[in-house]
């Protein structure tokens, strides 16, 4: 009897998973058309298999993405996920090439006159907003665009840093003046820009998203969405937006510098993991983590033959608050600086991941110089000059933070930290924050010790040194502040013979380094994955309009 | 108690017993797993609480150089190092340690009897204080737990430094401030979870059983409510809440290792399971080092597994105890 | 239904009012004094006092907090959700709702897998007490529940998607068969719990007066199991059974970041870390009223089933 109702109920449990493997299979087989149909995904992906033939048929691009943490309105973007759409969406008078060259984008030519001080543009006369409307674009949508910038209503983050040099957008961004007075519409292909001081890089300066074209009549139309179907006038428009889950980007068949070769690029948002979906097949460009660098160094994974290192222009640092406790005595600072093992730390335990950081700007930034030094590695040197400083003896606690919300604290300040208290006896406390607690925090100055980082906007030193520690520059967070080092970047700023500009600047990074307010530790890399059938992706150290190039072909 | 045993003792034990052999390998494998499930909790509990005493190395003891991390199990380090070359074996000690007194603080900060009490009281005395037990329940049950734990934990982490160096200057807790604030903070984020599943359940429970004769009859013969909770309501009870209490065990386990592997948890100095399986998660790096996802994540899931097991056993001893009794 | 059941519904009802005020107090208040705030996290690294000046007034966070919540109540009521800072210019209706339903179908899957596996594994294991067979079920998806979801994930999307290669791994839809895996990982942890409490159930029952009279009336075993024994074993499985449905529409964090599904609890995970005011606020709301709701709905529910237990809320008014 007892047997008769095992028999029963494993009947009932066969049903049931039966029950259940069929409605997945007919879900599977309703599945292709069910799900949010984008008609250009139709070729032949919903049955992707792992064969690596799939990925390669068609013109869809589809790579991981981040959620862009700003709209995608070009005065609001502040940050490189947000650009990375927006530089693709959007054009301004010039932009960069591949090898992070100042080019002519909308504007064909210009002519700098009155010492540096006044841009003239000529703009080309067939370039159309997106949409069907084919709207051209004209001096006056640079003269709106740039007025719209400067609004304080509009509280572009960005717009003072970037355009600040521009005649009269102070006044109007502190609601001085009613328009930028700088800004000129000469004719209807013709712009004139007058500068404040005369400045070697504003071309560079031009090539950030705050200075690009938008479409007045849309933004006027529908002032709350508009970012969410924006109308550009670069390579790709915006053709779907799904918050967390995807960004499809559509080309341009109208593009004035040559039309893109794919016909969408799709970035996924939702994350997962990017590695196995790229080993699965499901996506054209990964990312490669950096603990496995050893197996795809030394070429014994399959997937060496698509690995790419790409530099950025970025560095990591450490910023020792000079108004704080113990890091108020430059010897304490030093003696920081000099004793965690860099070299061991990226050979070992990043399997050269990065670069070790000699200087403050990275390689690929103009005007970088070998000469520069900081602080190699020295802790008997360190530990002296910590018996010597003030607080020898009766060092304070100390806390680093860091801004992160991952499980562990990262294993690099782990290594770092075990430097400080081997070499220094120093236990330093790892606090990890959340990013806007982190900038909070920054911002006001109450830290000791950060982690930070920073990535270039345009390939200039005055967008590393400039930026970061003039004193009266907003970015400055550190609190540097050294007289001859703002002398030097003072004159930086206005010399307008290149070499000569440089020269300043290498000056200046040597100070700021020797003065350990900041310690540069490493240059980071992008450790990429492309599939062999995608041609012509540019390795860019900064972010820059790049699907346009790419094509999808197998050998 | 004659009045609920007497009815049904008169029937004959049901046919559904099954045949005797098979009757003594069930008792003896249930007993065998539940006594592997007890010997392997109390192993973990005292190598959890002698952590600093029998961990082969410092808690963060580095040896970084390529020989020396990410080594399989060796005789120098039983569990492998891991990235920085730490001995996985030490830092698994020491997140059993963390693991160990979170659980036993939650337990003894009262989720769990708070889940019994209250649903007991709530179900017997109905009324207004079943209607208070329950709304207040709903106001905290309401809220999808894992937004709010989320929320509570991230809402507090900023203020951890202030108050954990308070504590350090202040008390004789010195460098365990840090980890002590810590564990308030989860705790204040699990508890207030942790007792409104079990007290429902039993809530529900004393509403069906408080409605039959014996109790009815125990009622009317004058017994008080105490003595009639503990003596007739209780015992039916218990089985549920058994289930309960020791699934929830696990869960409350899980909960700290969850948010420490979310990063909201414990962290350096102290070590824990999340972030030590954290450290050695990935689909990749599991297909390369999967002996450290093994050792990193083992004794938790063993951990786990035994309290479930317990539980389990417990359930089934107290039932067959109940339907003897019958 | 009579009118004492009704008026219980109205009170139960009205109960929930001051319920989700307290609720939606206490997390607004949480949120506003909790450290880092939605201008930090949008000016970033170029936060300048006017730029936050412009931006608190435009998401009004310049009133003070009072005054704020009772604005924020009355958009509430003209069912405004609020704006997504973290998304920025999309309204949180426009984030939540998509997202909710994503994690909602994949929810709805596993909970009839949890379900439709748990309660006869458990009726099973409950009928084969007394052979080695009963332990060694609910070992076996004991062990199942003991693994952290996070090693579940790494576990399968190695065995899968590497090591077989039979599955893709990134979310093209929620029916497609990327989700298998994940639906299977959501579910398979629950099945422990509910079989064992099924299991529970079940034994309590056979030991109840009706099923022997039934054996001993000599009705058929399968009878007895299916009209008897199943059925009033399910009675506690109801409570279980309509507190899990609110949860469906919270989805699995780890499986949804681990598999990376836009799910609303992957969105609520960086809501809470953004942090993302309205959006969270929004999401607690709704997983509020919907426990209000599904708590209103078993309590019916048992006053259908067992007539004894409406006798009982009626008498303890």
């Amino acid at each position: 009897m007892s047997n008769k109702m095992l028999t029963l109920m494993m009947g009932f449990v066969a049903f049931l998973i039966l029950a259940v493997g069929v409605v997945f299979l007919i879900a599977l087989a309703g599945g292709g058309d069910d799900d949010d149909g984008s008609p250009a995904d139709g070729d032949g992906e919903n049955n992707r298999s792992s064969t690596s033939g799939k990925i390669c048929d068609g013109k869809s691009l589809i790579v991981p993405g981040d959620d862009p943490s700003s709209v995608l309105d070009p005065i609001q973007v502040a940050d490189v996920s947000t650009a990375e759409y927006v530089v693709e969406i959007f054009g301004g008078l010039v932009t960069l090439d591949p090898d992070l060259k100042v080019q002519p984008d909308i504007a064909k030519e210009w002519t700098s006159s009155n010492g540096g001080k006044t841009y003239t543009f000529k703009l080309r006369d067939n370039v159309v907003f997106h949409s069907g409307t084919a709207k051209r674009v004209t001096a006056n949508d640079f003269k709106y665009s740039i007025e719209r910038a400067a609004d304080p209503a509009n509280a572009s983050p960005t717009v003072l840093a970037y355009l600040g040099n521009i005649v009269g957008l102070k006044d109007r961004f502190q609601n001085k003046a009613s328009s930028v007075t700088g800004v000129k519409v000469i004719d209807e292909t013709t712009v004139q820009i007058d500068l404040v001081e005369p400045s070697d890089f504003f071309l560079s300066e031009l090539t950030y998203p705050v200075a690009y074209v938008v479409d007045k009549e849309q933004i006027e139309g529908n002032a709350r969405n508009w970012t969410q179907k924006p109308r550009g006038t670069g390579p790709f428009q915006l053709k779907e937006f799904k918050p967390a889950e995807k960004i499809v980007l559509a080309k341009n068949d109208r593009y004035h510098l040559g039309v893109a070769k794919l016909d969408e690029v799709v970035f996924e948002l939702a994350g997962g993991s990017i590695l196995t979906r790229y080993e699965n097949n499901e996506i054209h460009i990964g990312g490669f983590p950096a603990t496995q660098l050893d197996s795809i160094k030394s070429g014994q994974n399959p997937l060496s033959d698509d690995y790419r290192e790409i530099p950025e222009m970025a560095v990591f640092y450490f910023t020792l608050n000079p108004q704080k406790a113990p890091f108020d005595d430059p010897k304490v600072r030093q003696a920081f600086a000099m004793s965690f093992d860099r070299q061991n730390i990226n050979t070992v335990l990043l399997y050269d991941a990065y670069r070790v950081a000699d200087g403050f700007m990275p390689p690929e930034t103009p005007g970088y110089s070998e000469s520069i030094k900081s602080y190699s590695y020295d802790p008997v040197k360190a530990k002296q000059l910590l018996q010597e400083s003030r607080y020898a003896g009766k060092l304070p606690r100390i806390v680093l933070t860091y801004s992160g919300s991952g499980s562990a604290a990262p294993d690099l300040l782990v290594a770092i930290q075990k430097g400080w208290s081997d070499n220094l006896g120093v236990e330093i406390e790892l606090q990890a924050v959340d990013s806007s607690a982190f900038l909070r925090e920054q911002r006001k100055g109450q830290f000791q010790m950060q982690s930070d980082g920073w990535a270039a906007d345009y390939p200039d030193p005055e967008d590393f040194l400039g930026k970061l520690f003039a004193s009266d520059s907003s970015l400055n967070y550190a609190r540097y502040k050294n007289d001859e080092v703002d002398a030097l970047l003072r004159q930086a700023r206005i010399e307008t013979d290149r070499t000569k500009r440089f020269d300043l600047y290498r000056q200046a990074e040597q100070k700021i380094i020797d003065d350990a307010t900041v310690i540069p530790t490493f240059w980071p890399v992008t450790h990429t994955l492309v599939k062999s059938c995608v041609k012509n992706l540019p390795s860019a150290a900064l972010v820059i309009p790049k699907y346009r190039y790419v094509e999808i072909k197998d050998d | 108690m004659a009045s609920e045993t007497t009815v049904p003792v008169l029937l004959p034990e049901p046919e559904l017993a099954p045949p005797r052999r098979f009757r003594t390998l069930r008792d003896l494998l249930r007993k065998k797993i539940a006594l592997l499930a007890i010997a392997y909790l109390a192993i973990f509990y005292a190598c959890g609480l002698l952590a600093p005493f029998i961990a082969p190395y410092g808690l963060n003891d580095q040896q970084l150089t390529v020989e020396t991390r990410l080594q399989p199990p060796s005789a120098d380090h039983l569990l492998g190092t891991d990235r920085l070359g730490r001995d996985m074996l030490t830092r698994v000690l020491y997140s059993a340690r963390t693991t160990v007194v979170f659980t036993i603080v939650i337990v003894i900060s009262g989720g769990l009897f708070l889940g019994l009490g209250l649903g007991l009281l709530a179900g017997y005395r109905g009324g207004w204080v079943d209607t208070a037990i329950m709304r207040t329940g709903e106001v905290l049950s309401g809220m999808p737990t894992l937004i709010l734990m989320l929320a509570i934990t991230a809402s507090f982490r900023g203020r951890i430094n202030s108050w954990s160096f308070w504590l350090e200057d202040h008390t004789f807790l010195g460098d365990d401030s840090k980890t002590l604030v810590k564990f308030t903070i989860i705790s204040l984020a699990t508890v207030p979870f942790a007792w409104l599943g079990s007290s429902r359940i039993v809530r529900s429970q004393v509403l069906a059983i408080r409605e039959q004769a014996y109790v009815t009859a125990a009622e009317s013969l004058g017994a008080t409510t105490p003595r009639i909770l503990i003596r007739h309501v209780l015992p039916g009870v218990m089985p549920l809440f058994l289930v309960g209490l020791s699934s929830g065990m696990a869960g409350i386990a899980g909960a700290e290792v969850a948010l420490s592997y979310l990063g909201l948890g414990i962290d350096e100095p102290a070590a824990s399971f999340g972030n030590l399986i954290g450290d050695v998660n990935g689909t990749r790096f599991f297909e390369q080092y999967p002996y450290l996802l093994v050792a990193g994540a083992g004794p938790v899931i063993l951990f786990l597994f035994s309290w479930n097991l317990l539980g389990d056993a417990l359930v089934d001893v107290f039932d067959r105890r109940q339907n003897s009794h019958r | 239904m009579g009118p004492g059941l009704a008026g219980y519904i109205i009170r139960r009802l009205l109960w929930a009012i001051p319920v989700l005020f307290l609720i939606s107090i206490t997390v607004f208040a949480m949120l506003r004094l909790a450290p880092g705030s939605p201008i930090d996290a949008i000016l970033g690294q170029r936060y300048t006092e006017e730029q936050a000046a412009v931006l608190r007034d435009k998401y009004g966070y310049d009133d003070p907090l009072p005054v704020q919540y009772v604005k924020y109540i009355g958009n509430l009521a003209q069912g405004d959700l609020g704006v997504s800072t973290r998304h920025r210019d999309f309204t949180a209706s426009e984030i939540i709702w998509p997202k909710i339903w994503i994690s909602t179908q994949l929810g709805l899957i596993a909970l009839v897998i949890v379900f439709g596996l748990g309660i006869p594994v458990g009726v099973y294991a409950a009928m084969a007490r007394g052979t080695f067979i009963d332990p060694l079920t609910i070992a076996f998806w004991l062990a199942i529940e003991a693994i952290p979801t996070f090693v579940l994930v790494t576990l399968t999307s190695w065995f899968f998607a590497l090591k077989l290669g039979v599955i893709d791994l990134g979310y093209e839809g929620v029916w497609t068969p990327n989700m298998i895996v994940p639906v299977l990982v959501m579910s398979l942890p629950g099945v422990a719990g509910v079989a064992r409490f099924m299991r529970a159930s079940v034994i309590g029952v056979l030991g109840e007066d009706y099923i022997r009279t039934a054996r001993a009336k000599g009705l058929k075993e399968q009878t007895i199991v299916l009209t008897h024994i199943t059925r009033n074993a399910l009675l506690p499985m109801i409570t279980v059974i309509g507190l899990s449905l609110p949860g469906i529409t919270t989805g699995s964090l780890f499986v949804e970041v681990g598999f990376g599904i836009p799910g609303i609890a992957n969105e609520s995970l960086q809501a809470v870390l953004a942090p993302d005011y309205d959006v969270i606020l929004a999401l607690v709301l709704f997983g509020a009223t919907l426990f209000v709701l599904a708590n209103v709905a078993i309590d019916i529910l048992y006053g259908f089933i067992d007539p004894r237990v409406r006798v009982g809320v009626g008498r303890g008014q």
